[in-house]
């Protein structure tokens, strides 16, 4: 039975086949030495990090994918192997935005890749001096992706940076205020306003509101989720925090030791966790 | 130094043409062709120890020696003066190494090096203009990472730039930028030029002159040949404007089209920078 | 009920059971050979006392709890018939909405988001217009006597009652043709569970097929066409409500 045929099911805009990365030198026999079954990512032989290895998944338009897992799992290392800035070791990555998805983008030229990053892909980071220049004004970190996509016209540049703040719920009188001088949720808003300045196609969240005091991180949680429903984007959010990942996605992929041990839509995997380690992280957030 | 001061003290012996040894020449004259096959890109050079300090005109002074024949004549300005004690010197050390003429007016002048200025007066085809540059990177205040720096050339990444123009204009209302403004060469580099006023820039766009441009200190040269593009960055809604001041004319010409600076110590009171254009409209 | 339709669900020896990977990797069996098959406009309720297995058997359809062993054959709008069991996550988030709802007791928490927008917002994710949503929001939540004044109020500043009653209008706006309900008025006082029920009898009218649990024998007898009873994990009976009816224990509606 093909389902494919039943149900309309959305096409992919981001598929991600084998994809790995290791830090270290690489020998194929240190895949079975590291990984869940022998509790470790760090290869005893080498000394080599296994950071992520076969990761597998695909995300559509209008769908927001979670990576859940510790610190150490190999979550934000997917995140950052797609988003290009770390080069992966192995893996097939397609974008269909980016020539009809004909193109692994892994193996693109550093330069290549970052037009990708100015137009179609863009990152929020959990630290926003990493996302933001923080000596920058709001409006000016706006205006970076705006410049770089070809925009010429400072009245255009400066109102397309208000719509943006607007939409981020940033008030406009700090547009030029420099992102220094705001508080962790406001630079996680102006993130965000930048992440969406050239309509891209595809966000990756890394930790979006960790570190944020709860009320905010919520504030900020509801922007992302309205953002998602209103946008169609195809998102990844890379979280330990099960509510942010109930709040954001429908489908989520477990990571442990840099392996992905399950993979289940995300009431499934809070209500009936499959793998042990699954079951590890929901008890110890419903605790 | 020390051996090109004692050969400089030794009058006796003959000195190489021009001072720097054929070898030293070759490759500095190398390095310019790669510059103007690759309009404003910085090319790095084997700068040397030159009889002035580095940060005194040691990369200009290197390129006009590096291409001075024995039938230029030459003239050398400072903030387009020629009797400035650093012209002054700079223009004898060419001459005496060389046995070429020198002059104050361009237009029997074929070699001109200038620290700041272009002269007022028209340089055709036949006029090199070399110019002394401090700084010659001009993404320098933006980015210090030289990597990252090398990578943004590369790329043609220059939206920090536009960003940092954008800041300007946020800040102060204007792009406040005055001396050295940004140009994209051939619509490809982005590029400093030098601390010249915007008076100058416009006339860097399809020159007729080829300008060379040397850095000693930073080890660089870079060019800008004739009939180049090249565009002042700015937002299209805001118009690249030279300086000018209300009323402002010189006393000593009455020209009021040419670049005016004040005089030091009193207020309202302009002059022309460039002092052989001057002379010759108050001869006139 | 009209029985020569063809039925929309069919399930056949479903069995779930949970393996506690961190409590010595026990195994807790909570259904076991489940069969049967619920046909369009049918009202099926399910009693049977607490720790029977009702919930777990519809977060089982719904796929909230992952099949263990059986199939659980859905006939789609198409024609076409799938097996819930076997679908990919992509599949099931595809067949959620449209063919197939899920109401619970609770309102998942939405902190900031309006009343009329939550639920014209679920409208939307079955395929309607924006305005046609708002629209048929509206006159649910009328119905349910949610007041206007409410309507642009967060959802996390409502009542239990309220926040209830806004789930209920969200679940049934544009109703998937299968309904799942998970004693969703149990919060409510009498009057507005009695707007909440008509609501619901509406649903079984317009040919969607409700299968729901409820801890009201009111609500049973007013909506079940038919009862499925259940202990420990079985189905030991499953007939017309007017035949199981009187057959229930009070234990049968606890919650």
């Amino acid at each position: 039975m093909n389902h494919d045929d039943l149900l309309s099911v959305p096409s992919p805009v981001v598929s991600v086949n084998g994809l790995g990365k290791v830090f270290g030198t690489f020998d194929p026999s240190m895949i079975e030495r590291t990984g869940p079954t022998t509790g470790t990512a760090r290869d005893a032989f080498s000394g080599s990090i296994v950071a992520a290895w076969d990761v597998n998944f695909e995300v559509a338009a209008g769908e927001a994918l979670g990576i859940v897992g510790e610190s150490g799992s190999g979550k934000s290392t997917v995140l950052r192997c797609i988003a290009g800035d770390q080069p992966a070791t192995t893996g097939d990555v397609r974008f269909t935005c980016h020539e009809e998805g004909t193109v692994n983008v892994l193996r693109l030229d550093p330069a290549t890749r970052r037009r990708l990053r100015i137009d179609k892909l863009s990152v929020v980071y959990q630290d926003p001096a990493e996302g933001l220049a923080l000596g920058v004004t709001a409006g000016g970190n706006i205006a970076d992706p705006l410049t770089a996509a070809g925009w010429r016209n400072f009245g255009r540049i400066r109102s397309r940076a208000a719509e943006l703040l607007e939409r981020t719920e940033v008030p406009l009188d700090r547009m030029d205020d420099i992102v220094r001088n705001f508080s962790g949720g406001m630079r996680q808003r102006v993130q965000i306003a930048r992440a969406l300045a050239n309509n891209p196609a595809i966000v990756l969240l890394d930790e979006p509101t960790t570190g944020l005091d709860a009320s905010v991180a919520s504030g900020v949680l509801d922007l992302v989720r309205r953002l998602l429903e209103e946008l169609d984007l195809a998102v990844v959010v890379v979280s330990h925090d099960f509510s942010v990942i109930e709040m954001l996605t429908q489908r989520c992929i477990v990571m442990q030791h840099g392996r992905v041990v399950e993979e289940a839509l995300t009431d499934q995997l809070l209500e009936d966790p499959q793998h042990s380690y699954s079951q590890k992280l929901v008890a110890a957030a419903r605790a | 130094m020390t051996t090109t001061v004692r050969r400089l003290a030794d009058a006796t012996r003959d000195l190489p043409f021009a001072l720097l040894d054929e070898e030293s020449k070759r490759e500095i004259r190398r390095a310019l062709l790669q510059a103007v096959a690759t309009p404003g890109y910085q090319v790095p050079f084997g700068s040397r120890e030159m009889p002035v300090a580095r940060g005194w005109g040691s990369g200009g002074l290197q390129i006009s020696l590096a291409i001075v024949g024995r039938n230029d004549v030459v003239k050398v300005i400072d903030q387009g003066d020629d009797e400035g004690v650093n012209a002054v010197n700079l223009r004898r050390l060419i001459t005496t190494s060389t046995g070429t003429e020198e002059s104050t007016e361009v237009d029997e002048s074929t070699l001109i090096q200038s620290r700041h200025r272009i002269p007022e007066d028209a340089m055709g085809e036949d006029h090199i203009l070399v110019l002394q540059v401090p700084v010659p990177e001009p993404l320098r205040g933006i980015e210090r990472d030289m990597k990252e720096l090398a990578r943004m050339h590369a790329e043609a990444d220059y939206s920090k730039m536009w960003v940092s123009l954008y800041e300007d204009k946020v800040r102060n209302g204007v792009i406040t930028q005055t001396t050295g403004y940004p140009c994209l060469v051939a619509g490809r580099y982005v590029t400093a030029t030098t601390p010249i006023p915007r008076w100058d820039i416009p006339r860097l766009h399809h020159s007729e002159f080829l300008t060379l441009f040397g850095a000693g200190r930073e080890k660089r040269v870079y060019a800008i040949p004739p009939h180049t593009d090249v565009e002042p960055l700015t937002f299209e809604d805001v118009p690249f404007e030279v300086e000018s001041a209300d009323g402002a004319r010189c006393k000593l010409c009455g020209s009021t089209e040419s670049f005016l600076v004040e005089t030091p110590g009193e207020t309202s009171s302009w002059s022309c920078s460039d002092t052989a254009w001057c002379r010759r409209r108050r001869l006139a | 009920m009209d029985t020569t339709l063809q039925p929309i669900l069919e399930a056949s020896g479903l069995a779930k059971s949970f393996t506690l990977h961190n409590i010595d990797g026990r195994t807790v069996s909570a259904l076991h050979d489940i069969s049967f098959a619920v046909q369009p406009g049918e009202h099926v309720t399910l009693a049977g006392s607490s720790g029977a297995g009702k919930s777990t058997l519809l977060r089982v359809l719904y796929r909230t709890y992952r099949v263990s062993t059986g199939s659980i054959k859905f006939h789609l709008r198409s024609g076409r018939v799938v097996d819930i069991a076997q679908l990919t996550d992509v599949e099931i988030l595809a067949l959620r909405g449209r063919e197939i709802g899920y109401v619970s007791q609770f309102l998942a928490a939405q902190p900031r988001r309006s009343v009329l927008d939550l639920v014209s917002r679920a409208g939307v994710s079955r395929g309607m217009s924006r305005t046609d949503a708002r629209e048929m929001a509206a006159l649910s939540l009328r119905r349910l006597n949610i007041t206007e004044a409410l309507w642009d109020v967060h959802t996390a500043v409502l009542s239990g009652g309220e926040k209830q009653r806004v789930n209920i209008a969200a679940g049934l706006i544009s109703p998937p043709r299968l309904l799942l309900l998970d004693e969703p008025v149990s919060a409510l006082d009498p009057e507005n569970r009695a707007r909440a029920i008509d609501l619901i009898a509406d649903l079984a009218d317009a040919g969607v097929a409700v299968l729901a649990v409820f801890h009201d024998l009111d609500a049973i007898s007013r909506l079940a066409t038919r009862v499925i009873r259940m202990a420990h994990g079985r189905i030991i009976d499953d007939g017309p409500a007017a035949e199981v009816l009187p057959f229930l224990q009070p234990s049968d509606v606890q919650p």
